[in-house]
């Protein structure tokens, strides 16, 4: 992809944000998978004992991390691990696909872990996670198989093996 | 993100989804999920607006208790700008 395609795919992301009627044309032209049936795990545990993590796709990674690949017109299938033990301040967004100038002030708008520190410390929820995980939106064509087959999994495989209790998900 | 939040709740994990594209997860069908008619990189609103951001923290837990049906939406009536959050009360979760 072009530097100009990335040009344009900022410039639109941004109208999205101010005409909601072009944002529903663009949601209306995709096409995930439909699904049937719906996986379901109850809720076992009280909320003050148990331990969050979260999992957003608005593109939030580490500045010492590889970036999101925003040159692949069918987006970027793979994860980043974010370390809350790690400073706030070193973390920054890469996502060509929603204007997220806003989310760039404030990072807890897509992904709320200041919050969750907070609720951490009233006792409210009974620990945040360390590890939580970034991916970027807009994956299509055959990354989409990637995903559902590889590295989401994957991440669900180590949230489990983490012991977490409740994942919260946040898009971009 | 609602096919990542199926094969985590898949794995034994039980999950929420704040969703600001209804028809989306409409047709994704995450098993548990709040929506926001906020826009686009807003999911928990605007930027250094603490009480805002930890109502929808709120509802999203809310939720995540609430929900007893695969696949159910719950549409949050927060008016983005417009709603006062300074006076919204998270003393319910404790009772979760």
């Amino acid at each position: 992809m072009t530097t100009f395609s990335r040009f344009k795919n900022r410039f639109i992301s941004k109208l999205l944000v101010r005409l909601p009627f072009l944002a529903k044309r663009s949601v209306a032209a995709y096409h995930p998978p439909e699904s049937r049936e719906i996986p379901w795990t109850p809720v076992a545990k009280k909320l003050n004992k148990s331990i969050v993590a979260l999992v957003t796709t608005a593109g939030v990674h580490h500045r010492d991390q590889k970036a999101f690949d925003m040159k692949d017109p069918n987006g970027d299938p793979s994860f980043r691990v974010i370390d809350v033990t790690k400073p706030f301040a070193g973390l920054m967004i890469t996502h060509d696909y929603y204007d997220h100038a806003d989310a760039d002030r404030d990072m807890n708008i897509v992904f709320p872990v200041d919050r969750l520190r907070e609720f951490e410390q009233e006792g409210l929820i009974g620990k945040l996670a360390d590890a939580h995980y970034g991916f970027m939106g807009h994956i299509m064509g055959p990354h989409l198989h990637t995903l559902i087959n590889k590295t989401a999994p994957e991440v669900a495989h180590l949230l489990k093996t983490a012991g977490v209790d409740i994942v919260l998900l946040t898009p971009g | 993100m609602g096919l990542i939040q199926r094969a985590i709740e898949h794995i034994g994990i039980p999950t929420i989804g704040i969703s600001i594209v209804r028809e989306y997860t409409v047709k994704v069908k995450p098993p548990r999920t709040i929506y926001l008619r906020w826009p686009f990189g807003h999911p928990l609103g605007e930027p250094l607006k603490i009480s805002q951001q930890r109502a929808v923290l709120a509802e999203a837990f809310k939720a995540l208790y609430a929900i007893d049906k695969p696949g159910e939406i719950i549409d949050i009536p927060f008016k983005w700008k417009r709603q006062k959050y300074d006076n919204y009360s998270i003393e319910e979760l404790k009772t979760f």
